[in-house]
């Protein structure tokens, strides 16, 4: 493996200094954090224009239009499409002729409206409704005679599982979970998932069973709660009834499971969060890296620089702040 | 004029405290690893059997949809499923909708694509070895392209005019012969979404796997789980890994721990200052109405 160029490790060092910089912020506004806020915004823009240039208008548009490569027709969709992208100036120019750039916003509005309103239509209310509107009666899946997909489907089950189980039954049909569980042609390690996914509640006990017709008890009052969960939740929205006595009992409980939804979006946020700490802190102390790279970068040192650079930076700034008139003294902007 | 009761005190805290315990409670696990056990969920070995079902040298299709910041989430499940679909020999076609992917993209082509992720021998692994992939013959990058939604709909339809008939390099498609019989999305015996927002696995849900009825799975941002998870519900998604913890799970089905089984270590200890958090400002908050109740001062 070749050794990370100099360059590389030189973007470690700025990247491990503007980490610092944007969590300065949390002294207070400060010069460090402007100028990480700053670049970021500035690198960003700088990319994007070039990638869009690069990748999409020259060609898209101008190699397309003035080499000559295109006719007819095609060629005059091109020159629409440039048409729309200098009207989208007009508005910055001039005001006399800022309504033209209503055109292209017009046009990209429509255009984006009219693919929604046939994808959701499709995706989010055709399928999700055919799926909640589906029978609330749970059948346990029966491992005698069920195709391998829905065994693959079992809690502690694998495609691979789910075949070597088909097979088995063909030989001798199952007398029991256990027999299922057990049978030669199963790993230890295959054996060991199915032991560790058994339940009644909600793990293979309660998903299989070996005579057809039984039915899940959790899954049928988790179908059951689905039903009454998304009832009430829409009733809470429906404003055109007093929200008091039953409607508004009914009400409180949509109010219930609305919040659960977003208490379980608010825990994943924070995890993801956490994540992207932990992702800085890898980079910081070169986890991210080969070891033999990872001691050329030198991570955990170039942090201490860096948080020194920056603490040293920011009382300078502080001394110099409050030797100047009207200053609105330490703790000004703090974020507490 | 009496002491302001404890809770008055508390709740006057200076919350940057908070910030230096998580930033000790991320950065100390790093140093001392804790080992807690990982275990995957229903949707992230849903996902994981969606791949092991694929047969020897299928032909996939990875969505790189992700930005920089999107990494520590959801990096481990990429090079752990390119582990997984490198020992069963798929043949890969990558593309990306994010303008900021490309040079992520052309990073992870030189280290889990180019190069063999576990050879044999590698310390740790006990799973079938992978092989440096070819370009053009076991792999083919597309590249990028804007248009968001749009372009994903024209993957739908007519995956090479979207990409005007080439590869990122400029190859012609038609002189590829792993890109033979490919023109759409449903010529691909699966649909790999590595989306960290959007457009991304939403779109690809809405635009073409509905539609044109794909295999997809994806691995999304912690924050987008319960966005995608009623896909899995209803089959439109084969399975889905919900952020760092997801992606830990996926490691520890394919066999090759990596950067999210360690990352969640540090996340179980994150949590834990999490709810620790959330139980401490409960608690005085709840003190301090209870003790204006009794008429202390407001």
């Amino acid at each position: 493996m070749t050794a990370l160029p100099l360059v590389d490790i030189v973007g470690y060092w700025i990247g491990i200094f503007l980490t610092f910089a944007c969590l300065s912020f949390l002294y207070k506004d400060n010069p460090f954090y402007k100028l990480a806020e700053h670049l970021f915004i500035g690198v960003s823009v700088g990319y994007l224009i070039v990638l869009q240039y690069t990748d999409t208008v020259d060609p898209k548009v101008i190699e397309p239009v003035f080499a000559g490569k295109l006719h007819g027709g095609w060629l005059g969709l091109r020159i629409v499409a440039l048409l729309l992208v200098v009207l989208m100036f007009a508005k910055a120019l001039s005001a006399r002729w800022s309504w033209l750039g209503r055109y292209p916003l017009a046009f990209v509005v429509a255009f984006y409206a009219g693919l929604q309103v046939n994808a959701v239509a499709q995706s989010e209310l055709g399928e999700q409704i055919k799926f909640s509107a589906g029978t609330i009666d749970a059948v346990k899946v029966d491992l005698n005679t069920a195709d391998p997909d829905a065994i693959t489907a079992l809690p502690g089950s694998s495609p691979l599982v789910a075949q070597k189980l088909v097979t088995e039954r063909a030989a001798r049909p199952f007398t029991s979970l256990d027999d299922a569980a057990t049978r030669p042609s199963l790993t230890a390690l295959e054996r060991a998932d199915l032991a560790d996914a058994r339940g009644g509640v909600i793990g293979l006990d309660a998903r299989a069973a070996v005579t057809p017709g039984q039915h899940d008890p959790f899954g049928i009052v988790s179908n059951v709660l689905l039903l009454l969960g998304l009832l009430a939740s829409l009733v809470y929205f429906y404003f055109s009834v007093a929200h008091t006595g039953v409607i508004g009992g009914v009400s409180r409980f949509g109010v219930g499971v609305l919040m659960i939804g977003f208490g379980a979006s608010f825990g994943l946020t924070v995890q993801g969060r956490i994540s992207l700490a932990i992702g800085r802190a890898y980079d910081v102390l070169g986890r991210t890296l080969a070891p033999a790279d990872a001691e050329r970068v030198h991570g955990p040192v170039v942090a201490v620089i860096c948080i020194a650079l920056i603490a040293g930076g920011i009382v300078a700034w502080e001394r110099r702040r409050r030797g100047k008139p009207g200053d609105d003294g330490p703790g000004a902007g703090d974020q507490s | 004029m009496s002491a302001p009761h404890w809770s008055e005190r508390l709740q006057r805290f200076d919350r940057r405290w908070i910030f230096l315990v998580m930033a000790v409670a991320v950065v100390v696990p790093l140093f001392l690893p804790l080992g807690l056990p990982v275990k995957p969920d229903r949707m992230t070995k849903a996902a994981y059997n969606a791949v092991e079902a694929l047969p020897e040298g299928a032909r996939v299709f990875v969505s790189v949809d992700l930005d920089p910041a999107a990494t520590p989430e959801i990096e481990p499940y990429y090079r752990a499923v390119i582990l997984q679909l490198k020992r069963k020999h798929a043949r890969l076609v990558f593309a990306t909708t994010w303008y900021q992917a490309p040079p992520l993209l052309e990073r992870y082509l030189r280290e889990t694509v180019e190069v063999a992720i576990a050879p044999a021998g590698t310390e740790g692994y006990s799973g079938l070895p992978d092989r440096p992939y070819r370009k053009h013959v076991d792999y083919v990058n597309l590249g990028f392209r804007e248009g968001k939604s749009a372009i994903i709909q024209a993957f739908g339809s007519d995956l090479r005019g979207a990409f005007d008939n080439q590869a990122d390099d400029g190859t012609p498609l038609d002189r590829i012969p792993m890109m033979d019989g490919i023109t759409r999305l449903s010529d691909f015996d699966l649909v790999v979404l590595v989306s960290a927002g959007s457009p991304g696995a939403k779109e690809y849900v809405q635009f073409v796997g509905t539609r044109y009825k794909l295999p997809m799975v994806a691995a999304c941002t912690a924050v987008s789980t319960t966005d995608l998870a009623p896909y899995v519900q209803t089959g439109q998604l084969l399975g889905l890994v919900g952020g760092m913890a997801g992606a830990a799970g996926y490691e520890s089905l394919v066999g090759k721990p990596g950067a999210g089984t360690t990352g969640a270590d540090v996340l179980n200890i994150g949590n834990l200052v999490v709810i620790a958090a959330i139980i401490f400002g409960n608690v005085v908050f709840f003190a301090g109405r209870r003790h204006r109740r009794r008429g202390g001062r407001p």
